[in-house]
């Protein structure tokens, strides 16, 4: 029924979609890992970078805009979240996981409002650059180009991700906080500052994902509630913490969806659920090692 | 002892005071002004639509005033934003009309809160005056004497995209939309319709996806794998503008004809820009440029003269609103809410589109739909509708047997 070129752009498309669902989802699982936050208001980052990066690209004329919103936008909500984390979390750290989830919440509707006191409620539209415009034929089968870079750009992250844990001190001592924060403290080190870090680092995620996301969606109010639902669940099933974990959801999560979408369209929507039922049910604690 | 005043002149001063004071608040009530109270969303992503109402109808309103308003009273208007939210839409219904005693409610944007708000109306007996809300039921099956609809509902549109797509060569076509109420209620007007007007036309397949899904790459290409001579897409307002930009993206527009309800609309047009798919074929009751008569072209200056954009769909229905009631007022010579009903009833008013009629039956405006197909030009940094077919209220509209059918009548 379905021929080989048709299987493979659709496993393609899943691909693409989970690697934005990746990004966002690393850095909520790096904040869950190193923090113990369960940030809803992580959506609402990833909706700040769409919309700002939309500001950019209206800045400059042509392509140039996208690539230059590709790094400001993401900067920019790391300065948000830093400004929210100093201000605001780093005072909570210790309060129990169901007053964290209420801050977060509470953060997430006020971000929401701000949005739309900058940005207004139209929907907003970005274009994707010159280059990556329109679609390729791959086996016979159309496919677009922004979603091909996608799957370019998703393992840079990931390698990035695990170079900045594995290889820097920052990083390594982000990892040591998260198994173990009073043994970081007792050593010496300013756990303050490192929860900072790793709450930027984390955040700045969110708004890589949202950069990324602006061309290919309607950029609105809601997105971040859509989007935040599936992330944890993704992080939940990956293992809470674990990058690789992440990885791995987001790509159960995306290639199932496509696949659901393929063969049984009308009841596209609950394949990934399923799945993650799946998982819970043979791996309550997820798929990976989680490092609570 | 002789009296002062004589029970006589005691009973004529008496009366004449008793009615002085009787008739004074009526003789101030005269210049009081008719009260119209708005319930809409005020908030969030409706107001794309929302807002374009609450613009032309204050535009209209502010034109009838300056002339001296109708019945020699200024007509004032209030709004309320109910969130889209079915209870808040309810209880400032519920508000307006006991705190503000509004004399006509209109709005909403939410077909279910509007449905709520009729039912209230029914029991107090204020005319509502519906401008956004799309389900058929407003003036079909839940419809009464006190509701009125300027706006298109999903019969309707049902009705004009199978009378537009029947005179298409397509025979297979896949059905896609948003998984929720407006977008299969769409979809089975669509088709229902459809079959009748065309035999041999087949359904292959269908895909539904969650309200606000933003990546719709999945389902294009596997619709686009199954090879339909056409879809159709039903969805709704945020969906909209993905389902083009996909379209656009995956090369889908260009492969398979496309047919979105308001996809040719500014709403959906102007946010993507020069980013929309062409040869989408759409509906949609208003367009700016079209039709290119001097009555359309001045209501569409005014527009942008008065709030620096151009006039969407929801600028008509607000114009249409203000319409009706000044002209039903007129023809009543009064406010009293019974007799405005009356003379609103198979009332004709004059508007941008034409002439429009509020059907006595049902108490639906007879709005044409005008079907065309997405096209850039150099004029505008969004794309237009071009080669526009119309199709006339009276095609349009659900036939009054449907309706009592409907109703259990």
């Amino acid at each position: 029924m379905f021929g080989p070129a048709e299987l493979i752009s659709q496993l393609l498309v899943g691909i693409s979609r989970s690697m934005i669902l990746f990004i966002v989802c690393a850095g909520l699982s790096f904040v869950l890992g190193v923090l113990r936050v369960p940030n809803i208001a992580h959506g609402s980052l990833y909706m700040i970078g769409a919309f700002t990066t939309f500001s950019i690209t209206k800045m400059f004329a042509g392509s140039a805009g996208f690539w230059i919103a590709l790094i400001v936008a993401p900067l920019l909500v790391a300065v948000v979240s830093l400004v929210a984390e100093r201000a605001l979390f780093c005072h909570l750290y210790e309060r129990e996981h169901l007053m964290l989830l209420l801050f977060t919440f509470a953060i997430s509707l006020i971000l929401g409002d701000l949005v739309k006191i900058v940005w207004g409620a139209e929907y907003k539209s970005v274009s994707a650059p010159a280059l990556l415009k329109g679609s390729i034929s791959l086996f016979g089968a159309s496919f677009p180009r922004y979603n091909l870079f996608l799957i370019l750009v998703g393992p840079l992250v990931a390698i990035a991700i695990w170079l900045f844990t594995n290889k820097t001190k920052i990083g390594k001592i982000s990892r040591a906080a998260a198994v173990d924060r009073e043994m970081v403290g007792v050593l010496g080190i300013n756990v303050s500052w490192v929860f900072a870090i790793a709450f930027v680092i984390g955040c700045y995620l969110a708004g890589v994902g949202g950069a990324l996301v602006a061309p290919t969606v309607s950029i609105t109010l809601g997105m971040d509630h859509t989007l935040i639902i599936e992330a944890f669940l993704i992080v939940i099933i990956g293992g809470l913490g674990n990058m690789w974990g992440a990885l791995v959801g987001s790509l159960i999560f995306g290639i199932t969806h496509s696949f659901g979408v393929l063969f049984w369209p009308q009841f596209a929507i609950v394949f990934p659920y399923i799945a993650v039922v799946i998982v819970l049910l043979l791996r309550p604690k997820g798929l990976l090692k989680s490092v609570w | 002892m002789k009296r002062i005043l004589s029970v006589r002149s005691f009973v004529f001063i008496a009366c004449t005071l008793a009615l002085s004071i009787m008739l004074y608040p009526a003789g101030t009530r005269a210049q009081a002004p008719i009260k119209v109270g708005i319930i809409d969303t005020y908030s969030g992503p409706p107001t794309t639509f929302t807002y374009d109402v609450r613009d032309a109808f204050k535009l209209a309103i502010d034109e009838v005033n300056a002339k001296g308003g109708v019945l020699k009273r200024k007509i004032e208007f209030t709004t309320r934003d109910d969130k889209f939210k079915v209870d808040v839409c309810l209880s400032m219904a519920k508000e307006l009309i006991m705190m503000e005693k509004v004399d006509i409610l209109m709005g909403t944007i939410n077909s279910a809160g509007t449905l709520a708000v009729s039912e209230y109306c029914k029991t107090e007996k204020i005319p509502f005056i519906v401008t956004f809300s799309k389900s058929e039921k407003i003036t079909g099956e839940k419809g009464h004497r006190y509701v009125f609809s300027v706006t298109e509902n999903t019969a309707m549109i049902g009705k004009a995209a199978a009378a537009g797509l029947a005179k298409r060569p397509f025979v297979k076509y896949w059905i896609a939309g948003d998984d929720y109420e407006y977008g299969h209620a769409l979809a089975d007007g669509v088709w229902n319709n459809l079959k009748k007007l065309k035999s041999g036309v087949e359904l292959i397949g269908q895909s539904w996806w969650k309200v606000g899904e933003p990546d719709l790459t999945p389902y294009l290409t596997a619709i686009s794998t199954a090879k339909p001579d056409a879809v159709i897409f039903a969805t709704g307002a945020a969906s909209m503008v993905n389902a083009m930009k996909f379209a656009k993206a995956t090369g889908f527009a260009e492969k398979i004809p496309m047919f979105i309800h308001t996809a040719t609309e500014l709403s959906t047009l102007a946010p993507l820009g020069l980013d929309a798919p062409e040869k989408v074929i759409g509906t949609s009751n208003y367009h700016f440029y079209y039709p290119d008569t001097p009555k359309n072209k001045a209501f569409a200056k005014a527009f942008k003269d008065a709030y620096g954009r151009e006039p969407k769909v929801g600028a008509l229905y607000g114009y249409l609103a203000a319409q009706f009631i000044t002209k039903a007022l007129e023809k009543a010579g009064t406010m009293d809410r019974e007799k405005f009903i009356d003379a609103l009833g198979g009332l004709k008013v004059d508007s941008p589109i034409g002439e429009i009629e509020m059907r006595a039956f049902d108490h639906q405006a007879m709005l044409p739909m005008y079907m065309g197909m997405t096209k850039k030009v150099a004029e505008y940094p969004f794309l237009i509708a071009t080669d526009i077919v119309t199709i006339p209220g009276k095609d349009v509209m659900p036939s009054i047997e449907d309706i009592k059918k409907a109703r259990g009548q």
